[in-house]
């Protein structure tokens, strides 16, 4: 519809980079606010799906884990606490995924008729999910604090840094899915199946005590492996000592996220025709 | 002043072709080493123009000619493959139906969206929003998503949202032959006081009398590329030239067996001697063969035609008293020369037309092309004998 300065004509100088700054930020603000209410809070289905979704899992796991084959606890903490610390990010970050990969075909419309760079987009979906999915999780460990599970609510402390490491992470590899997904249709679909299985490889339902040692190297070598691993260490041990395996992980988290970020710059001028 | 708005030198936009899925897979791994498609479909190529602040430009051409694709050049959505774009000022761009709106939303949220894509302060906004409303005119639908809307509603939004901010460079592409009458007037009401106060407007329109109306020149693009630039009058009517040619170029004479059998008097062949060229001033030579399905003589009418359509000359062989000649049953044959034919350069038609005996029905027509060469300053379509006096009115011998 319409567009300020057009990429013909950048904006100048300080005064320039401002404006161009406070255009995104209203921008993504509006596409932010627009994730948020109208896909979940706007329809009552949607909030509940928001909440009874991660809940309704963690009670089917509970059951099939703990009611028939007995698993009363895992590493001395009682098996619903343990799933549901690592369960929740890991649901989150399929969910952001998942919706940020189609979120490019979702704003169409725009894409092909307004210039406006297409990667807020992809921010605000992932960000709407994530930031909802935060504070369910906050919300299910108050919970089950108030339940007298052995939550130690101090470990947020590390937990909410570990969730914005993951929250880079997942941002780049929806940038690359996204732009990989307007040109190959199949990537929405190979995703689905494709997380499911990595996440019976991540130790989210089992310790990785509990893998034969033969495969235990091969299942810690899963990088979200290592973030439930830190997740546990705060909010189950109380541990929040910080070691060089942070620093690895946030390196990481950076390095996925300009990849990602790049081949979706290299491929998002060639959108408006393929969207 | 000084430097133009908008200015275009040698753009070109290459569109990549694909089908098959492992196609995509390679485009991919192409755009990401940075190659550019391996196929691609040239959209547009080596256009250039200029538009100073106050001016306004149409883009005209068939579907398909690259006009779409040129405006979303100069509103930024899309970057061109070659060339070099600059714009100075702020685009607003209408570009197709339903443009720029999340289908998902409603108009009030659309209004809200458009104001953050500008980057307006939500001052600003709000003060905007009351007065899209208004001039959107549509009611209670406002709060509604926008994909339960009327295309005319869809529109009334759109240039509602695109006017109000009230733009540098204003972008229609072809969106006001979907509103109503009444908001049709409202919208050429609007941009003819926007012109007036110095706004800048690129038109896309299949509408010759719109682009007259409001645009002062204008572009023809075909196949992607300038077929012609300049005052809007000169190259809307070389445009409509175009497709009266073109129209008249598909129709075909009527097959001999076909005419045989439904028994109509038909034109069989029609040659012009000189074949395509000849001198201004210069002998044409028009010959053919008609059919008489009856065996009687037919009546052939000839005409010249200038290639915009516009008659020139007619004469049939009944005028004259000379009939077509019997070459065998059925078969006539005709020859018309004009020795020394004073129309000036440009393209013409000989248009050969068969009637009946009586010379009153009139069957088909066929025609063929030729240009008339010539360097020659003189205005209109035919050379008139002329002489130029230095007497003065009131001297004997004077006319009137």
């Amino acid at each position: 519809m319409l567009s300020a300065p057009s990429p013909g004509q950048p904006a100048r100088g300080m005064t320039g980079f401002a404006l161009r700054h406070a255009r995104q930020r209203a921008l993504f603000a509006n596409f932010f606010r627009r994730e948020l209410f109208s896909r979940y809070l706007g329809t009552f289905t949607g909030l509940a799906w928001a909440l009874v979704h991660p809940l309704a899992l963690l009670a089917v796991y509970a059951f099939v884990f703990a009611t028939v084959f007995r698993a009363g606890t895992m590493n001395g903490t009682s098996f619903v606490v343990f799933v549901a610390v690592a369960l929740w990010p890991w649901l989150a970050a399929q969910e952001a995924l998942q919706r940020g990969t189609v979120a490019i075909g979702a704003y169409a419309g725009l894409i092909r008729k307004v210039a406006f760079p297409h990667e807020i987009v992809i921010y605000a979906s992932v960000a709407a999910t994530l930031v909802l999915q935060l504070a369910g999780y906050i919300a299910v460990l108050v919970a089950l604090t108030l339940l007298g599970e052995g939550v130690r609510l101090e470990g947020l402390v590390l937990a909410i840094p570990v969730w914005i490491v993951l929250a880079i992470a997942v941002t780049g590899l929806a940038l690359a899915l996204s732009a990989l997904q307007v040109f190959i249709r199949d990537v929405e679909h190979v995703l689905m199946p494709a997380l499911m299985i990595l996440m019976y490889l991540t130790p989210i339902l089992y310790p990785l005590s509990m893998v034969p040692e033969g495969m235990k190297p091969w299942v810690a070598a899963n990088p979200f492996g290592y973030l439930v691993d830190r997740l546990r260490d705060a909010l189950l041990d109380g541990r929040l000592a910080l070691g060089w395996g942070d620093a690895v992980a946030l390196i990481a988290a950076l390095a996925i996220f300009v990849a990602g970020r790049w081949l979706f710059l290299r491929l998002s001028p060639f959108f408006e025709d393929f969207v | 002043m000084g430097s133009p708005l908008l200015e275009l030198s040698g753009v070109g936009k290459d569109y990549a072709r694909v089908d098959a899925n492992a196609g995509r897979i390679r485009l991919v791994c192409d755009l990401l080493c940075g190659r550019g498609a391996a196929h691609v479909f040239r959209a547009l190529d080596d256009v250039s123009l200029e538009l100073a602040a106050g001016e306004s430009l149409a883009v005209i051409g068939e579907n398909g000619a690259g006009k779409s694709t040129l405006l979303k050049i100069v509103a930024g959505v899309i970057a061109p493959t070659r060339g070099r774009v600059s714009v100075r000022g702020r685009v607003g761009a209408l570009l197709e139906l339903g443009s720029g709106f999340h289908p998902e939303y409603s108009g009030l949220d659309n209004i809200d969206l458009a104001a953050a894509l500008l980057g307006l302060t939500a001052a600003e906004t709000a003060s905007k929003r009351d007065e899209i409303i208004t001039f959107a005119d549509i009611g209670e639908h406002i709060r509604e998503p926008i994909k339960h809307y009327s295309s005319g509603m869809v529109v009334r939004l759109g240039f509602a949202v695109a006017t109000a901010i009230r733009p540098d460079i204003l972008i229609t592409d072809e969106v006001l032959a979907v509103g109503d009458e009444s908001f049709q007037k409202k919208c050429i009401a609007w941009i003819k006081g926007y012109l007036a106060d110095g706004g800048t407007l690129l038109l896309c329109s299949h509408s010759m009398y719109h682009v007259r109306k409001l645009c002062r020149s204008a572009l023809w693009l075909r196949d992607g590329r300038v077929v012609r630039y300049g005052p809007a009058a000169d190259v809307s009517q070389a445009y409509l030239a175009y497709h009266e040619e073109k129209s008249a170029g598909a129709r075909q004479p009527i097959a001999l067996p076909q005419a045989a059998a439904s028994g109509v008097y038909a034109i069989q062949s029609l040659c012009v001697d000189p074949p395509s060229t000849i001198p201004c001033g210069a002998a044409l030579t028009v010959w053919g063969e008609v059919f008489s399905p009856d065996d009687r003589v037919p009546v052939v009418l000839l005409g010249l035609v200038r290639a915009d359509g516009t008659p020139v000359y007619g004469v049939a062989t009944d005028m004259d008293g000379v009939p077509p000649a019997r070459v065998t049953e059925r078969h006539y044959a005709f020859s018309l020369t004009f020795p020394r034919l004073p129309l000036l350069p440009g393209k013409y038609f000989v248009r050969a037309h068969a009637l009946d005996p009586e010379g009153v029905r009139l069957f088909d027509h066929v025609e063929r092309s030729f240009v008339v060469e010539g360097e020659t300053r003189e205005l209109g379509v035919t050379r008139i004998e002329h002489n130029w006096g230095t007497r003065r009115r009131d001297e004997p011998g004077s006319i009137g």
